[in-house]
């Protein structure tokens, strides 16, 4: 029993930590451009996508083929903020709706060009690793170690160089930055496009350990704003916590109740969060 | 306004003059779509509330009718009345909860959409009731006044009727002092309340009522296309609601009515793959938002200012 509860707890924090860099990116476009971009979801789902495409088909090293794919999700991040939310700045429904747009269009295009039977990549690192009873897959360790050091080397940049500081002053008030000397529409797009290549970087190392199938990113996206909300909007290491809180909730609720309530928990969370602490778990007072 | 008088006149006469049944069920469609399409932009385009439980109230009252209905032998109109007043209380407690907390925007958005995802898990999981993923299939139809609708001209007449009802009610609402206290909470729902307004009674009386009325349109489409299934409630019928409001023009009260005849006949008219169906209306919405902000209808009175 206890073994069943141990390994939905680590099940649940490594499902938490794709929850968690997808937050990340939620809460970093939210919180530093004021843009509402649930494509994120589809940006990760088509870097698993073009990942298992480059390592299945192209026989790029796995190593590679992620860092394609990430590279690629960026190109598309920076396309769509230079051609779409560039213009929805002022307005959060307006960017709201038009990543919902977006979601059909990138959904569907995979759809056309992979079809909708799930892909799974080919085994990357097998093997287990056993102690104490408990055995875990390598590449799940290794995906989580990845996504850990990722999420808190953002956090790291935004409080420990020029440009994160930027970003915070260009959250709390843009014309002040930009009179600091802030490129500000440089600032948007990059924060734009790191947000699309977490996204993509999420659904690469998803790949190696789940089949892929096109609907993959609107689950992940609810679950991502989920834990960004819960934890408090722009909050880089809540975005972890929450993810992870999210994941090991789900993980072990589902040992206890039936497994078809799993995608509720984190409703009931995000309600009563907003409700009781309306700034996130995490979030100050104001 | 004579347009529209003339749009009124032309669709009273439509079943009479076309008899394709598949050119009228496009019509029951969209004239049930219009129905939520035009009280969703009760909420949100004349009081400036993103509700994503509009498919759920339309769902919930949906499915309580066939319930009524199937496993408890009611008839049809009975059902609708404990059905419409369900989605009245929840979306009364909803709606409580949202506005008393003052939930803005996004939050607002997140939170109804949060309900409305309860709700359709708690329908595709409670089998014994609802029968799950599978859906219910309604063989019974209504009857009203001793005749049984079960011809498409006769369910052409009772969708139309709810529209104009629908209509009627909102209209009414936009166009008394309601209305004017709904734009001013639109505008600055902070700079409202300091007038006087009661922002929170005037918020939670529209959803409830815009509610109720998506609620009527979910009873009769469900006993219309004799199956529902918990995709009804689903974010993406919610979504699309919304891009019918936004293509027919939001704030305007006949423009969501075009939108959602133009969304519902356009995979007729034009012949496409689903992926293909999927990737334009991404692309309308997209469109619409960026380089159309008043819809169809706002073209027209664009232009009219400009001559």
């Amino acid at each position: 029993m206890s073994q069943l509860v141990i390994g939905q707890l680590l099940n649940g924090a490594i499902v938490g930590t794709l929850y968690a860099i997808l937050a990340l990116a939620v809460t970093l476009t939210f919180g530093i451009t004021g843009i509402v971009n649930f494509a994120l979801g589809a940006f990760m789902m088509m870097g698993g996508y073009l990942t298992w495409y480059a390592h299945d088909s192209l026989q790029m090293p796995y190593a590679i083929a992620v860092v394609a794919a990430v590279v690629a999700v960026g190109v598309v991040g920076l396309v769509t903020d230079l051609c779409l939310f560039r213009f929805t700045r002022n307005n959060l429904v307006n960017g709201l709706l038009v990543s919902i747009g977006l979601i059909s269009i990138i959904e569907a295009g995979v759809l056309i060009v992979w079809t909708a039977t799930p892909k799974d990549l080919a085994y990357v690192l097998p093997g287990v690793i056993e102690a104490a009873g408990i055995s875990a897959p390598k590449i799940k360790l290794v995906v989580f170690a990845l996504l850990l050091l990722v999420i808190l080397g953002t956090y790291l940049a935004l409080t420990r160089t020029w440009t994160g500081r930027a970003a915070f002053a260009y959250a709390q008030n843009s014309e002040a930055a930009a009179l600091m000397g802030v490129n500000t529409a440089a600032l948007e797009s990059a924060v734009m496009v790191y947000s699309a290549m977490l996204a993509g970087l999420g659904g690469a190392l998803y790949a190696s350990l789940y089949s892929l199938e096109p609907t993959l990113g609107s689950a992940f996206i609810l679950k991502a704003v989920e834990a960004a909300i819960m934890a408090g909007i722009g909050n880089a290491i809540g975005a972890l916590a929450g993810g992870v809180i999210l994941g090991i909730t789900e993980g072990v609720g589902s040992i206890y109740l039936p497994i078809a309530f799993r995608d509720a928990y984190g409703l009931v969370f995000l309600v009563a969060i907003l409700l009781v602490k309306p700034n996130g778990l995490f979030g100050g007072k104001s | 306004m004579n347009y529209k008088r003339l749009l009124a006149i032309a669709a009273l006469l439509f079943p009479l003059m076309v008899h394709s049944e598949s050119i009228l069920a496009i019509g029951i469609y969209g004239l049930l779509a219009a129905t939520l399409a035009v009280s969703f932009n009760l909420i949100f385009g004349f009081t400036g509330q993103l509700s994503l439980f509009h498919a759920a109230a339309f769902g919930i009252s949906a499915y309580t009718t066939a319930i009524l209905v199937t496993r408890f032998q009611w008839g049809f109109w009975t059902a609708i009345l404990p059905a419409i007043a369900l989605v009245a209380v929840l979306a009364a407690i909803v709606g409580t909860i949202c506005f008393r907390f003052k939930l803005r925007e996004f939050y607002f958005a997140v939170v109804t959409m949060a309900f409305a995802e309860l709700a359709r898990l708690i329908i595709m999981n409670w089998n014994d009731v609802t029968n799950g993923t599978l859906g219910m299939t309604l063989v019974a139809k209504p009857s009203l006044g001793g005749m049984a609708i079960d011809s498409s001209v006769a369910w052409y007449y009772l969708a139309l009727g709810l529209l104009a009802v629908t209509y009627l009610v909102c209209a009414k609402v936009v166009s008394s002092w309601i209305g004017r206290c709904l734009e001013a909470i639109r505008l600055n729902d902070a700079l409202g309340e300091s007038l006087g307004i009661n922002v929170f009674a005037y918020k939670l009386l529209v959803f409830v009522l815009g509610s109720v009325l998506a609620g009527l349109a979910g009873s009769l489409y469900g006993f219309y296309t004799g199956f529902i299934e918990p995709n009804y409630l689903s974010i993406t019928h919610s979504l699309d609601i919304v891009a019918m409001v936004l293509l027919g023009g939001i704030g305007s009260l006949f423009g969501p009515i075009i939108g959602a005849f133009v969304l519902i006949a356009l995979p007729h008219v034009i012949d496409l793959g689903a992926e293909i169906r999927i990737m334009l209306y991404g692309g309308i919405l997209i469109f619409v938002i960026l380089a159309m902000p008043g819809g169809i209808t706002g073209i027209r009175s664009r232009s009219k200012h400009a001559a």
